[in-house]
């Protein structure tokens, strides 16, 4: 076999988180020769998923400062014998982003052939969590109705209400159209809640409704963005099967496709190398001349990189906890045929969790609820994914949520926490950027669902590469390799 | 008797290849599925897996056989290629002794990665290459012509195998020798139990768990996805 220095690499993919490894499936058809190498010794970068022995050992290295957009990492772990399995029965992921049905991450993954290698699990209703005004009174969650047949259905809001929430769903489904548009565009850059009041008459707790629904993090997000994703949300509905908008990989979220990704270069005949970097690079040379820390010295006419500066301090607290209980109460289809969902969202509005020092939180805490189909846990467990903006009281918040949280799914006994990972995650205002040969990926969003602006980045890169042979039909638009299992030859 | 009108059930497992590069995992898979052998092929390029149905008397194992795609190479497989595998072809090249050694490696892998159930087998492959004629049965009797290449004994792989329980053939992938034989020794000891009946496009985790609750991207959304593939 030639050695790594015998040849000429048409391009160095340095990193496997999610973009890099899309990139490489975009070029698994094309006859360049592609090294495709992470410093990391598993695939995924910010969006890998863990055992819990590589939990252990990825807090270390963030304790240690190396790796660049997480901080604050620390586990906790019940002591004693808790229940808690053995290590590999866990697949914790750093991005359990929730995809829509209609995200184009989806349509690529069908138009290139490698949605056959990810299992598809379809994410169910979205809560509200409503603290109790009586303190011996457990909180509750509310299940936010977010299709017409929901609407009509629920007992948690008032006639006056449901017609009210029923004539803006109506409304949003063809919000671009133009006496719609002509509604909302003067109020293009306020906050979604005002436009909800003033166009709506909506009173807070349907406001909080819809901005569950938008995700959004900071809970002020303007009625342009809003309105698209709750639009994204609502014709996402349906569009894979009856009852649910989303969708979530099994096995870790976005982790998974990066491996499925990555696979895919590998078959298209890219070399993958892990707990390989670059050490140094000489791009003054043409080709480029990149030292790796193998100590392998190569050339290569062009390189993809991640950037992983974080650009201030401003980000996302996670808190990941895994619980000796299946949550069963959460994971119901509300449709008939609809798949059971693995996955369940929780919100916990701002306003509604404070602190032992009584600090009130500011901002929404939103809680991924995964079920032990999600194979991230073992059966009879489930993994909770906490996520809010950091603050300087989130850690504790998060904490708050999550006892919180269990109280309100407390049946006759409290589930237990067995293990708990916290970190923050850095956001960075960087862009991704073509400069000569070299292409940098901006560090990926922490968000709570798939954002496909990530995916234009993509794209670039890939035009970057493949220069005058990028041919645009073709981007990831493969046919079936050989051998691939035929639809038809299934059942016989 | 023997043929009633019921058709056998039918189950897919999903089987992994690892290996030292060069030992012949993609020639024995493509004498199993092709019945065809090549003669200084590349390296593996461009097959994602292979699949192959084997018969045996009560049912059909439909195999679905992932190759490494050379990610073997640097030790760079990804956690995703041993999940829910049923059963793995361990390969060594028995005219080179530091395969087996690799090979001893990918068992202690697998026995790290994959599924506690895991049936494995261990493979000595180019047995054309040595003087125990391949497909005969006179064990070096009449070997004068050529050298032996022979490396690795029987004896050693063969004991290895039996303390770690693993299954243990000698083949070629060039004559054919005991390929046909190392599939169906796998077929028939994956248990009963751990096998569920092939179902929905796709099927990447073979027969591991339920799959009610999997959401299939080529459903609802494309009713006439059979018309073409250009979608």
């Amino acid at each position: 076999m030639e050695s790594l220095a015998d040849t000429l690499w048409d391009v160095v993919i340095c990193g496997t988180g999610l973009q890099q490894s899309l990139l490489a499936l975009a070029l698994s058809r094309s006859d360049k020769k592609v090294l495709h190498i992470d410093p990391n010794d598993f695939y995924g970068d910010a969006e890998a998923a863990f055992s819990l022995q590589e939990v252990e050992s990825w807090v270390e290295k963030v304790q240690t400062g190396k790796e660049g957009l997480f901080r604050a990492a620390s586990v906790e772990k019940l002591e004693g014998d808790t229940g808690l399995s053995f290590p590999r029965a866990y697949s914790l992921a750093l991005a359990p982003q929730l995809i829509h049905a209609r995200s184009t991450l989806l349509s690529q993954l069908v138009s290139s052939r490698a949605y056959r290698q990810v299992e598809f699990l379809a994410v169910g209703s979205f809560s509200i969590f409503k603290p109790s005004s009586d303190p011996s009174q457990s909180p509750t969650l509310v299940r936010i109705p977010s299709t017409r047949e929901d609407v009509f259905s629920t007992t948690a809001i008032s006639a006056k209400a449901k017609r009210g929430l029923m004539k803006f769903l109506k409304f949003v489904l063809d919000y671009e159209s133009t006496p719609q548009a002509e509604a909302w565009q003067p109020h293009t850059d306020a906050p979604l809640t005002e436009f909800l009041l003033k166009e709506f008459k909506m009173d807070k707790e349907l406001q909080t409704y819809i901005v569950t629904l938008t995700l959004s993090l900071d809970g002020g997000i303007n009625t342009r963005d809003g309105l698209a994703v709750i639009h994204r949300h609502l014709s996402s509905m349906g569009l894979y099967g009856p009852g649910f908008a989303a969708l979530y990989p099994k096995w870790g979220g976005l982790s998974e496709i990066a491996q499925v990704s990555c696979r895919a270069g590998a078959v298209g005949g890219a070399v993958y190398m892990l707990g390989t970097g670059v050490k140094a690079m000489n791009d003054q040379e043409d080709p480029i001349v990149l030292e790796l820390t193998s100590g392998d010295t190569i050339k290569t006419r062009k390189v993809v990189r991640a950037n992983e500066s974080a650009t201030d301090e401003s980000g996302i607290n996670r808190l990941v906890a895994v619980v000796s209980s299946p949550l069963k109460s959460l994971f119901q289809s509300t449709v008939e045929g609809a798949p059971t969902p693995a996955v369940a969202v929780v919100a916990f509005p701002a306003g509604s969790l404070s602190t032992a020092a009584g600090e009130a939180s500011q901002s929404p805490v939103y809680l991924s609820v995964h079920s032990s189909d999600t194979g991230e846990c073992p059966a009879n467990q489930s993994v909770l994914y906490f996520t809010t903006i950091s603050k300087p009281a989130s850690q504790d918040l998060l904490q708050e949520a999550l006892d919180s949280f269990l109280a309100a799914v407390a049946g006759d006994t409290v589930p237990q926490c067995l293990y708990q990972l916290q970190y923050k995650q850095l956001r960075s205002s960087a862009q991704s950027q073509a400069s000569g040969s070299i292409f940098d990926f901006a560090p990926p969003r922490p968000a709570l669902a798939f954002d496909d602006s990530t995916l234009q980045s993509v794209h670039d890169a890939w035009k970057m590469v493949l220069g005058d042979d990028a041919i645009e039909e073709e981007y990831l638009t493969f046919a079936d390799r050989e051998g691939a299992m035929d639809d038809d030859e299934v059942y016989d | 008797m023997a043929d009633s009108g019921a058709p056998k059930p039918s189950s897919s497992v999903k089987l992994v290849l690892l290996g030292e590069a060069a030992v012949g995992k993609s020639s024995l898979v493509l004498r199993f599925v092709n019945n065809d052998f090549q003669e200084n092929k590349e390296p593996t390029i461009g097959a994602a897996f292979l699949t192959q149905k084997c018969n045996l008397p009560t049912r059909t194992i439909k195999f679905e056989i992932w190759d490494t795609a050379g990610q073997e190479r640097f030790a760079s497989l990804a956690p995703m290629y041993y999940r829910n595998a049923q059963a793995a072809l361990v390969v060594y090249d028995l005219t080179k002794p530091t395969s087996l050694i690799k090979a001893k490696h990918w068992v202690a892998e697998l026995q790290r990665q994959a599924s506690p159930g895991i049936v494995i087998a261990l493979v000595g492959n180019k047995l054309d290459l040595t003087n125990d004629s391949a497909g005969g049965d006179g064990e070096g009797a009449g070997g004068g012509d050529g050298e032996d290449a022979r490396k690795v004994t029987t004896e050693e792989a063969k004991s290895y195998a039996e303390e770690e329980g693993l299954l243990f053939f000698e083949t070629s992938a060039k004559t054919g020798y005991n390929v046909t034989e190392v599939f169906t020794a796998i077929a028939n000891a994956i248990p009963e139990t751990s096998l569920k009946t092939a179902r929905g496009p796709g099927a990447s985790s073979a027969a591991a768990r339920t799959e009610e609750q999997r959401v299939n991207l080529n459903g609802p959304r494309d009713p006439n996805a059979k018309e073409g593939c250009a979608c």
